[in-house]
Order: C-alpha cells, then sequence, then structure tokens
C-alpha cells in the first residue's frame, strides 16, 4: 500500500517519543531540586541510579502494553479490572497529563517572559503555543513523531555544544569528594530524581501505535536512557560549573550555567539564546506528548471523534496553566507532579500488570 | 500569480493588528546600555541636592551612591556633533539612595532612555562602603536581575570607585578597559582570576572568606593593586593583601600562568625568575585536633635577567645555586603571606579549605563552621622545588 | 481548604481566554476545511458534447461542401484540387497555411497522385471497388510514413486546423490525413533558469515530440514507458506520462493517472496548470510538484522511481512526488565529486535558513533582545541608527519591498539593461536610503544577505516560498520577538511534518530516520556508496547496482 494511512509509528520514531515526553521542564529546575534535597556533590550518581529505576518502571508499562497488542491502556484497563474502576484509573491518568500539560506550558511562559520578553501578557505566550500544538496534533501521530524527529537531533546537537563550551568555566573540584559522606546523600537524592523523569506514562498508549510492538522494550529503554544520560550530563556541568551552593541559589540553575562565560569570537557569544531557543522547540515537543496522551484518553474513553476532543481539551489546558498565581505555586505544581508520577504507578502499571498475571496464572490452574 | 492575492490581503489585515501593540518591543537606539557600575558611600552631587531641595522630589537617606557607565554617546549619526576635545566614548551618570533598584529606577526620572544592563561587565566596590555595608546585600540585586548576567565582574576599589570608571585614553572605555586587562593574567600572577557574580554567589552561600581583585586609581589611571579581603562571618571588607600576596596566594593555588619571581644570588646582585609553568599539592593532615598542611610546589622556568656579570650562567651548578635563591625567597613571600593571614587578619583565603574538604569531608565538616579560626591555629609547611630549565639567548 | 480552592479557582476573565482560544481555533479550522472544499472542485469533466458528430458521407461533393462550410470562415485554410492520375478522378487537398511540409506535400503527394509510376492495369481494376481503390492507393500510390483515415467531420476539422493536412479523392470512402504538422521550433539550448557548470548542455524545448525523443535518447532503456492522454476539454493537448517500468510502485502511478483524468479545463496552457490540479494542498506555499527544463534531471528521478509529466507546448516537465530536500539539490552536486557536492548542498540548507530566517532575527534582535547580541556590536548598531525614524518592522518592511520590486522589474527589462539594474538599484538604493537616514547600515547588510541568499537556491519555485514566508516570519518576530520567531519556525516545521506529496511524507528523507535515506541528504556520500534506491519511495527494483 504506498499511502500510508493506518497510525503506525517504527520503533526508532516510539523512542523519539519517549525521549521528548520525559525531556522538558525538568532540564533547568533539576539541578536545583536534587541539590535541595541531598546537599552533596555525588548527584550525578544519584541521577544514574534513579534513572535506572525509572527504565525498570518503563519496562514493567511496556511489557503491560505488549500484551494487548493494538490497544491502549484506556482500552485494555477495562479487560483487566472490569469498566467502574478502570474509568476511574484513566480519568486520574487523564487529569495527570493534562496537569502535566499545564505545568510544563507554565514554566515556558515564566521562563520566556522573565529572560526574552518583559512585559508581554501571559496569554499571549500560553496562546498561540495552544493553537500551535493543536495544528500539528491534527495531523495524528505520524505528523507528531516526523515532527519530533526533526526536532530531536537539533535539540541534542545544541544541548551537547552549549555543554562543551561551558567547560571554560568547569571546575572539577566542585564535584569532589566523590563519595565523600557515603552513600546516604546519594540515596536521599534519588528521592528526586525519580520525580524528575515524571511523564513516561504515555508509553502505555503508545505501543498500541507501533508498527513492530515486539521490539517495545528496546525502544522504550532507548527512550529513556538518552534523557537519562543527557540529564547526567546537565548534572554534572551544571555543579562542575557553578558548584553546589551557587545552584541551590539559583532559581533556574542551567541557565545560569550558559549566562555566566561568553564565547567571544562566535557570533552567538551569549549562549543562552541558542539554549532557549531549543528549549522552547523541546517544550513543545513535550507539551504535545501530553496533549495528544489527554486527547486519546477522552476519545476513548467517552467514544468521542478525535478531533472534536482537540478542541474540547484546550481550554482545560489553558486553565491548567494559569491556575498558579506565583512562582513558587509553579513550583509546588511540579512536585506535585512528580509524587504524582510515583502513586500513579503504584496505582495503574503495576496492579494492573500483577491482577493480569494473577489472571492468567489463574486461568492455566483452571484449564 | 494567482497565489499572491490571497496572502496579500491576510498580510495587510495582519500588519494592522501587529502595529497596534506589541508589548516588549522597544528599539534599541531608544535604550541606554551601561557596561559598568560603581558603587561608593553616600555622597550627593551639587545636582542631586539642587533639585532635591525643590518642592516635589522626596528626599531620601542615602547609603550608597552608584555610578552607571553609559555607552555609546553619540546621540546623532554624523561626527559634527560629537562632545568636544577628544570626545569621550562614555558618560558616567551618578545617584543616590540605599537600595540599587532604586536608584536604577531613578534614572528613569532624570533620563529619557532606560537603562539596561544586558552588557554590564564590571561592577566595582569601593572598600568604603564593603566596610561598612554586607556585600550581600549590595550583590542582591544583581543576582536577582533578568538583565544582569551573572558573567559581570567583582572588583574593589580603595579609593572611590567612580574614579576608576574614567579614563585618560582618548576612544577607550574604562568597563572594557577593565574587563581586559584581567586578560594578562598569563603574563604576571599579580592578576587574580576573575570573581564573576556565579563565584560570588558560592562564596556568599558558603560563608567563607574570599578576596576580591582590588583597584587602585590616581588622575585617572586604574592600577590591579593587590586583593581586598571580605570576611566570611560578616561579608565586609576587613583589609588589603598586597600585591605579593595576591602571587603567594596564585603559587599556592596553582593558578601562576606566567609572571616572575626576583631574589637577590650570592653575590646580592639581581637576578629575575620568569615562570613557565607551575603546580602545587596541598595535602592536608589531620592528627586528632591539629590540622596541618604540607604545600608542594614545583615548577619550571626560564633564568630571563641577571645583574651579575660575573657569573657563568651556561653552567649547571650556577643555575643550581641561583634555583635555591629562588626557593629562599618564594618560601619568604609564602610564609609572609601565611603569617598575614594567621595573625594580622585571621582570615583563610588560599584555598586550604577546599583541599580539607575535599580529602577529608567528615573533618571538614565538623570545622567549617569557625574554619578562619581554625586555621590561624594550623601548620603550613613548604617544600619548594624550581627548576630552571633555560637561560635564553644569552648564555653571559 | 475552602478558602485555597476559592482562591485559586480561575476568575471570569481567564474563563473567557479559555473559551477564546477554543472558539477561535475552531473556527480557523472551519475556515480551512470549507476553503479547501471549495478549492478542490473535482468533478470529472463531461466529454464536449458533439452535436456536431456528423459521418462524412463518402461522397466527394457533399464532404466537400461540408468542409468548407465548416472552415470557409478561416481565411488561412486553402484548398488545392487537382485530378489523380487513376481516371483522372478528382482530388483536393486541404491545408493551413505554414504548418504543411512543402516538399512532402508536392512530390510525394501530388506529384505521386498526379503523375505516379502505377500498373495501368491495376489501377482500372480496383477503380470501381472502393474499398479496394482506397488500399490501393495508400499502399501503393503514397509514399509517405505517417497517414490516416478520418470518418467524422469534427475530428477533421480538428485536425486540419491543428496543421494536418487533409486529402479527399473521389471515390474513396474516408479522408485521408497526410503528414504531420511541423511547427516552428527552437533549437535545443541550455535552459535559462536552470544553468549549470558541468553537465549536459540540453534543455526541452516546446514540441512534445522533441521531448520525448529526449529522453529516449539519454540511452537505451527497454523500461522507460512513455504513455501519451489528452488534456483540456475545448482545446486538447497531449500529456505524456513517463516512468521506468520495473522500477515504479504501481499504486503511485495509479494515482498519478487518476489524478490527471479528473482535471477540468477548457485549456490547459502549461505544466503549471496541470501542477495545480494534481497537488495535494493548494493552500500550502510549498509546492508539491516539482518542474524542470532539464531531461538529466527527469531521468534521475525516474530511476529513482518517480514519475514525469510533459506536455506538449512547454519546456517545463513535472516530476512527482517531491519532498523538501529535492528543492535544494541540484544535478551538479552528483557530476562533481563527493567532496565539493557535500560541502555545496551543506550550504544550500544554510542559505535556506537565512533567506527565511534573517529578517525575523534582526527584527527579534533589534526591538526585543539586545542582550543577545554582543556587545560591540550592540553599541555600533546603536551608534548607526540614531535618527532613525521607524521601528524595525517598518524599516524592514520598506527595504525588503523595495528589493522585491527591483526584482519583478529586472525580470522585465531588456537584457543589456537587466543585470546592470540590479546591480545599480541594490547599491544605490541601498546606499541612498542610509545616507537619507531612512534605515541603518546594519539592515541594508540584512537584506542584501537575504536576497542573495534567496538566489543561491537551485529551484526558482522553492525560492519564491521562501520569499513569501520571509514575511510571515517578519510579522510574527514584531509581534512576540525571539518566541515569535521561535513559533514560526515551528509552525512551518508542524506545516511540512503534515504535508505530503502524493503520499510522500515532505520531509522524507529527514524523517522517519531511514539512514540509506541520509546518503543523499546533507551529505553526498561517493556514487560507489549509493547502492540502493530511496526507501521512500517504495520502488519494485531496490538496488541501484547488479
Amino acid at each position: 500500500m504506498y499511502t500510508r494511512s493506518d497510525d503506525k509509528i517504527s520503533t526508532t520514531e516510539t523512542s523519539v517519543f519517549v525521549t521528548n515526553s520525559v525531556l522538558g521542564a525538568g532540564i533547568l529546575t533539576m539541578p536545583r531540586v536534587v541539590a535541595a534535597a541531598a546537599e552533596s556533590p555525588d548527584l550525578w550518581l544519584s541521577v544514574l541510579i534513579g534513572g535506572v529505576v525509572v527504565i525498570l518502571m518503563a519496562i514493567v508499562m511496556a511489557k503491560l502494553s505488549q500484551k494487548f497488542p493494538g490497544k491502549t491502556i484506556f482500552q485494555y484497563s477495562r479487560k483487566i479490572i472490569g469498566r467502574p474502576p478502570a474509568f476511574v484509573m484513566c480519568i486520574l491518568l487523564i487529569v495527570y497529563f493534562i496537569m502535566i500539560a499545564g505545568f510544563e506550558v507554565r514554566v515556558l511562559a515564566e521562563v520566556t517572559m522573565f529572560f526574552l520578553l518583559e512585559g508581554t501578557p501571559i496569554w499571549a505566550i500560553l496562546i498561540p503555543f495552544i493553537w500551535l500544538s493543536c495544528y500539528l496534533i491534527f495531523g495524528g501521530i505520524n505528523a507528531i513523531s516526523r515532527l519530533f524527529q526533526l526536532i530531536f537531533p537539533i535539540c541534542v546537537l545544541v544541548l551537547a555544544v552549549s555543554y562543551v563550551l561551558s567547560i571554560r568555566i568547569f571546575d572539577i573540584n566542585n564535584l569532589r569528594p566523590f563519595l565523600g559522606e557515603g552513600l546516604f546523600p546519594v540515596i536521599k537524592g534519588m528521592k528526586s530524581t525519580v520525580l524528575v523523569f515524571a511523564g513516561f506514562e504515555v508509553i502505555m498508549l503508545l505501543i498500541a501505535h507501533m508498527q513492530h510492538p515486539e521490539k517495545a522494550i528496546k525502544a522504550v529503554v532507548a527512550g529513556i536512557s538518552v534523557p537519562v544520560i543527557l540529564y547526567f550530563f546537565t548534572i554534572v556541568f551544571v555543579i562542575g560549573g557553578m558548584s553546589t551552593d551557587a545552584v541551590l541559589r539559583s532559581t533556574w540553575p542551567t541557565i545560569d550555567l550558559l549566562r555566566s562565560f561568553e564565547v567571544s569570537g562566535l557570533f552567538f557569544e551569549r549562549l543562552e539564546f541558542p539554549f532557549l531557543v531549543i528549549w522552547t522547540l523541546q517544550m513543545f515537543c513535550n507539551f504535545t506528548c501530553y496533549y495528544y496522551g489527554a486527547t486519546i484518553g477522552i476519545s476513548q474513553l467517552f467514544n468521542l471523534k478525535y478531533r472534536s476532543v482537540i478542541f474540547g481539551v484546550m481550554p482545560a489546558l489553558y486553565i491548567s496553566a494559569v491556575i498558579p498565581h506565583r512562582i513558587n505555586d509553579v513550583f509546588e505544581v511540579g512536585d506535585l507532579i512528580g509524587w504524582s508520577a510515583a502513586w500513579l504507578f503504584f496505582l495503574i502499571p503495576l496492579p494492573l500488570s500483577i491482577i493480569w498475571l494473577i489472571r492468567r496464572k489463574g486461568l492455566k490452574h483452571n484449564v | 500569480m494567482s497565489r499572491y492575492p490571497f496572502k496579500c490581503a491576510s498580510f495587510l489585515l495582519l500588519c494592522s493588528f501587529v502595529l497596534s501593540g506589541c508589548w516588549s518591543s522597544k528599539e534599541i537606539e531608544e535604550k541606554s546600555v551601561y557596561v559598568g557600575m560603581a558603587v561608593d558611600v553616600a555622597k550627593k552631587t551639587e545636582t542631586e541636592k539642587q533639585l532635591e531641595a525643590q518642592d516635589g522630589i522626596t528626599p531620601v537617606d542615602s547609603i550608597i551612591t552608584a555610578t552607571i557607565q553609559i555607552v555609546p554617546v553619540k546621540s546623532v549619526k554624523g561626527n559634527q556633533e560629537s562632545g568636544g576635545g577628544g570626545g569621550e566614548k562614555y558618560l558616567n551618570d551618578s545617584e543616590t539612595g540605599n537600595s540599587i533598584f532604586e536608584i536604577m529606577r531613578k534614572y528613569a526620572l532624570r533620563r529619557d532612555r532606560a537603562v539596561i544592563g544586558h552588557h554590564l561587565k564590571v561592577f566595582v566596590i569601593s572598600t568604603d562602603l564593603a566596610k561598612q555595608v554586607e556585600i550581600s546585600t549590595l550583590l542582591d540585586f544583581m543576582l536577582r536581575d533578568n538583565d544582569i548576567r551573572p558573567s559581570c565582574m567583582v572588583f574593589l576599589s580603595q579609593n572611590t570607585a567612580a574614579d576608576t570608571l574614567e579614563s585618560n585614553q582618548p576612544d577607550e572605555i574604562p568597563a572594557f578597559h577593565m574587563r581586559d586587562m584581567v586578560l594578562n593574567k598569563y603574563r604576571n600572577n599579580e592578576i587574580m582570576k576573575p570573581v564573576i557574580l556565579t563565584n560570588l554567589d558560592q562564596h556568599l552561600k558558603s560563608k567563607r572568606s574570599f578576596t576580591l581583585q582590588n583597584i587602585a586609581v590616581f588622575e585617572r589611571e586604574t592600577e590591579f593593586a593587590g586583593a581586598g579581603i571580605i570576611k566570611g562571618e560578616t561579608g565586609k571588607w576587613i583589609g588589603n593583601l598586597t600585591q605579593q600576596d595576591v602571587s603567594s596566594i596564585s603559587w599556592i593555588k596553582g593558578e601562576s600562568e606566567g609572571g616572575l619571581l626576583k631574589s637577590v644570588n650570592d653575590h646580592n646582585k639581581l637576578i629575575t625568575y620568569e615562570i613557565k609553568s607551575s603546580k602545587s599539592k596541598v595535602t592536608p593532615q589531620v592528627n586528632g585536633d591539629q590540622i596541618s598542611f604540607n604545600v608542594d610546589i614545583r615548577s619550571d622556568g626560564r633564568l630571563i635577567e641577571s645583574w651579575d656579570q660575573e657569573d657563568e650562567i651556561s653552567k649547571v651548578y650556577t643555575q643550581v645555586n641561583l634555583e635555591q635563591d629562588f626557593e629562599e625567597e618564594l618560601k619568604r613571600q609564602l610564609e609572609s603571606l601565611i603569617k598575614k593571614m594567621q595573625q594580622e587578619y585571621k582570615v583563610e583565603v588560599a584555598g586550604f579549605g577546599e583541599r580539607l574538604r575535599i580529602s577529608h569531608p567528615r573533618v571538614w565538616n565538623k570545622v567549617k563552621r569557625e574554619w578562619d579560626e581554625v586555621f590561624s591555629r594550623a601548620e603550613v609547611n613548604f617544600d619548594i622545588k624550581l627548576k630552571i630549565t633555560d637561560y635564553g639567548s644569552s648564555t653571559e | 481548604m475552602w478558602n485555597i480552592f476559592v482562591e485559586y479557582f480561575p476568575g471570569w476573565k481567564t474563563w473567557c481566554q479559555a473559551l477564546a482560544t477554543m472558539l477561535v481555533a475552531i473556527g480557523a479550522f472551519l475556515i480551512q476545511k470549507h476553503l479547501f472544499a471549495w478549492g478542490k472542485d473535482i468533478s470529472p469533466g463531461e466529454q464536449q458534447s458533439d452535436n456536431k458528430l456528423q459521418q462524412l458521407t463518402g461522397n466527394y461533393d457533399t464532404d466537400l461542401q461540408m468542409i468548407k462550410q465548416q472552415l470557409s470562415k478561416n481565411s488561412d485554410v486553402h484548398f488545392r484540387d487537382f485530378r489523380i492520375i487513376i481516371g483522372s478522378s478528382r482530388a483536393t487537398l486541404v491545408f493551413v497555411e505554414g504548418m504543411q511540409d512543402e516538399v512532402l506535400i508536392n512530390r510525394q503527394v501530388m506529384q505521386n497522385l498526379m503523375d505516379g509510376n502505377f500498373q495501368r492495369s491495376e489501377g482500372y481494376v480496383v477503380q470501381n471497388h472502393s474499398e479496394a481503390f482506397a488500399a490501393y492507393v495508400k499502399e501503393k500510390l503514397l509514399p509517405i510514413s505517417k497517414i490516416s483515415e478520418v470518418a467524422d467531420l469534427y475530428e477533421l476539422e480538428q485536425s486540419i486546423l491543428f496543421g494536418f493536412t487533409a486529402l479527399l479523392i473521389d471515390g474513396l470512402p474516408h479522408v485521408l490525413l497526410v503528414g504531420e504538422p511541423t511547427p516552428k521550433v527552437r533549437a535545443i539550448e541550455e535552459p535559462v533558469s536552470e544553468g549549470l557548470l558541468r553537465g549536459p548542455r540540453t534543455g526541452f524545448t516546446e514540441v512534445l515530440g522533441e521531448n520525448t525523443a529526449l529522453l529516449r535518447q539519454s540511452g537505451l532503456a527497454s523500461d522507460l514507458v512513455l504513455k501519451m492522454v489528452e488534456v483540456g476539454s475545448r482545446v486538447k493537448r497531449n500529456l505524456v506520462i513517463a516512468y521506468m517500468d520495473g522500477i515504479v510502485n504501481p499504486d503511485l502511478l495509479k494515482e498519478v493517472e487518476d489524478r490527471i483524468a479528473n482535471i477540468n479545463m477548457d485549456f490547459i496552457a502549461d505544466t503549471g496548470y496541470v501542477e495545480q490540479f494534481i497537488e495535494d494542498n493548494w493552500l500550502s506555499p510549498f509546492q508539491q510538484v516539482q518542474n524542470t527544463e532539464r531531461p538529466d534531471r527527469v531521468i534521475n528521478s525516474l530511476l529513482e522511481g518517480r514519475i514525469g509529466i510533459l506536455l506538449d507546448g512547454t519546456p517545463f516537465a513535472l516530476i512527482v512526488p517531491v519532498t523538501f530536500s529535492m528543492l535544494l539539490q541540484s544535478p551538479e552536486d552528483y557530476y562533481e565529486r563527493w567532496l565539493p557536492g557535500t560541502l555545496l548542498r551543506m550550504l544550500r540548507f544554510f542559505v535556506a535558513f537565512l533567506a527565511l530566517m534573517t529578517p525575523a532575527l534582526y527584527i527579534s534582535f533589534i526591538s526585543f533582545h539586545p542582550g543577545l547580541i554582543p556587545t560591540e556590536l550592540t553599541i555600533t548598531i546603536i551608534e548607526t541608527r540614531q535618527g532613525v525614524p521607524f521601528p524595525s518592522l517598518i524599516e524592514v518592511l520598506i527595504l525588503e519591498i523595495s528589493i522585491e520590486i527591483l526584482r519583478e522589474a529586472g525580470i522585465r527589462l531588456p537584457k543589456p539593461i537587466g543585470p546592470a539594474m540590479g546591480i545599480v538599484g541594490g547599491l544605490i538604493i541601498g546606499d541612498a536610503a542610509v545616507q537619507a537616514g531612512i534605515v541603518s547600515p546594519i539592515l541594508v547588510i540584512t537584506v542584501a544577505v537575504t536576497a542573495i541568499s534567496s538566489f543561491a537556491i537551485p529551484m526558482y519555485s522553492a525560492g519564491i516560498t521562501l520569499r513569501m514566508l520571509r514575511f510571515a516570519g517578519m510579522l510574527f518576530a514584531a509581534v512576540l520577538g525571539m518566541y515569535g520567531t521561535i513559533m514560526f519556525f515551528l509552525l512551518i516545521c508542524c506545516h511540512l511534518s503534515k504535508l505530503k506529496s502524493f503520499g510522500v511524507p515532505y520531509v522524507s528523507p529527514v524523517s522517519p530516520y531511514r539512514f540509506n535515506d541520509w546518503k543523499d541528504l546533507v551529505l553526498r556520500v561517493p556514487i560507489t556508496l549509493m547502492k540502493k534506491r530511496p526507501i521512500m519511495m517504495k520502488t519494485q527494483n531496490k538496488r541501484r547496482k547488479s
């Protein structure tokens, strides 16, 4: 068939989708959040270990979804535990997606208003963003994943270059002593690093769209390793360049790192400019992931047409973005999201997998 | 062909929307860029006093006088209108108040163009002011503002800070001049590594003592003259270190990229050693409550000047002798620095605390609150080895 | 608890904004849907009902009378009566002036019929049997390679007016069309709009026969299939669909044929008309069909599994489907070695980016973010912009529109003046504007860079697209600064991601990630490594090498 009209995406596209759902506002605030949990220069170890934990959680989700090929979580959850509890679960998931989407776009608006556009009202930043995302989602998952694949290499490249250029203020002493106070601070730090990876629940509805669902595990692991590695480098370079103390005093540590030096000779002497550009692009991709997740959820749960739901979700997203009044509220919402991710994992995929396994074993037993 | 009319019509419609209001748009020539800022103890200028005396202006209690250096000065294009007599390329403007942000906004009462701090390069604090006011309060606005980049350098000035922003060279902008002078660090190790706002953030949070490069001014000539010490607990300036002390600190920290060491040989004639490379290893040793440091300094260099014509420089035994002379001189300088730190000022600004933190983190956690005190009781031993690797083009 | 809820509950203004977001989006969607449907009015054209479906009677006098009735209005139609040698039957030649081959008509037709070599005995025998007579005339008397018979009047009239020469012979049941129209043609020369330094200097001409000949002459190819169809309802023209039989995907071929069959227009003047009828999305600023005058481009595309469309009367051929990267490729990339090819490709991508984004970036830096440019540059800009009375958007618009006017004017000027006008216009107008204080010098450089960049794009139509979009970018930048520029870039990326050209996603080589296709995208890897045809075309035969 020459024209592809089914909504299937390839394995690489799945990985890129998962990466984009995790990489978001965290890259700006993560160093400070993690450093506040454990004041130690060994936080990079927490990030790595936290990442491994997250990968395991993602594998659980992927395996669960693989058992129901072609069906998203909104469709197979009712098969496992019946309609009413599944309904509640799915509603929770949808509310969670809308909350994250609102949070991400609000952080984008805050940073843009602070560094780039002072004086612009917040709706002038939020509304075009939401419209643009709506325009993209209309094209279905194929258009979305094509855009992600376009933007992903640019983002990673610029990020890598920015970090490499920050070596000029990098001081290895800021990262020493290694394990000076033992493993305890590392464990304390893990509490927040795991929460930073919130958002990968989209895996549960993504695997239904894969062309080769048997490669789902590989795709998911690859998809989450990339943000783990990027966050690892972020923490190393931010703390190495600025030291833990300065990170704790800085609201947006990553941007402050890039503003702490100038590369004379290049046209972009000030590196926060390309960084903010790619970060905006990345936030767009991130936001689109959740917008898409919420849309699919509502349309499958209530049996509504996909196109109408896209419009219906827009006001919810807008309201979710403007509810926090101050910057403290925004950060609290961020923390709340982290906790919700942890709770949701123990509330949705884990019990579902266990119940499914029990039922299957039970069936086999009977037979 | 037939594609254009549709696009043109909607384009014209959009034009009208655009011209009605873009919120953050302000043309670049309608803003004043300031590249240097200096803060002094409050001293109102004549203009200010007169303006305050007139009705309608609220007199303010003043602690600080801030001076900003605005570039460029040309207000109209074309050469005929630049200010007479050499044509300075910058303009210094002062205001007095007791909050830096308030002072910044006060400029809006007098100037037609808003001042923006995106390109602020240099921030100079006078030692008189730093003696009275905590540094963290002075820097608070700078750290919070979204315009000012954390790459701005901070200096101290033992005279009026506003004078450092003057220059007697035509076409030179003092703020850039100071920023570029720091790049000469590879020529002379009496220049410190520049302290940017990010570093200050770190020092202020950890409440440790640190040094800031000091600038001396006379008749519009500026010079790096040693460093000023800011005590960690109080956050205020307590004294100055000489240029030689700054050089010693860079020896201890191993940051000397270039510079010289001057000594006299056995015949009391002047000899000079050019530093090509230097390394330093500070090893803390903890015995119960007693902390001591062993500092190993290794350096390679060149014998670059000798005022003794009779000495046979090309012979190795002469060089070994000279090395000893240099080592003695350096040890003398270092010990003078340690004495100053431990006895005169009772601070530690040479990086010993860092090394203790890395090698003995638990000990560090115990003593870090009173580190200045603890260090004044610590023992410091030096082991210096210099090597004269060559003697240049002249063998005599 | 309740207090917190009340405090954070959004006010009515927020609800209004949220609803406005949704309603405006719905409105825009509905407008676009209706526009799209309105523009793509597909109703297959009815065949022109021939009320003139008159058959020729076979009787010489009545037929001649009918023909004269139809065609006598035209003063350039000539009737030449003569008698043929067989039984002195009457014959008439009907032709339009200027279109027939004189030599053919005089020597091979008239001379042979009037005074030909023939067997008198045979001639007398067949004279009274019209079928045999017709066969004898055709097979023995007329040494012409192209002969056809016409039975109905309408077709005859059209053929005569198209340039065929008609021969009526008393006793023949049908009318013969002898010879082909030979319109005036120009020599084969290099196309003006697509010149290369290295490569064949041939270009298509306006005659379909010559163009198909050029394609066939590219090399021996039994796979190359040229299928002819007629388009246009009132004035019919021939259109050829070219493809490689063993390579092209059959679904793609069917799609192309269907779309061409659905074209409903009275006269197809140029392949541009065909393009606008068969493209997927007429609202998009990006072209989904490529046009070219070079035969080598067409052949290369055919070998990649694409389909070529040629039309009689125009030298521009179409290639479908097209992807974004093709618009930045030039055949010269392949004729040079891989290193210059790769570097030139990279330059072109950079140039496309510059042509699109530079004015928008200029506006955002000058009006919104002076803190993002290096300090020395900022100071210079402030100094030079003193006294400029306009905000940056207006300034940019003034100069950009002037450059567009100059460009259009340059196309119409006679050849000797054209290039000089371009240089003179550019330099002098820019300089004069700076002296008059209307614009700043930095802007002149920016605009000059943009203008030159758009000329460096190999496909003229792609250059036009970027020129248009540049203005949209400027508007976005003027409202929201750098954020607006980023939104604009994202908007274009989203649009490109959704766009498809005959089922192939427009951003194809870049995404979905197909590493084999990347060999020909930004890098141009050595020819020896290009073993496979592009995967995105889903060709039947995958390997280039045997």
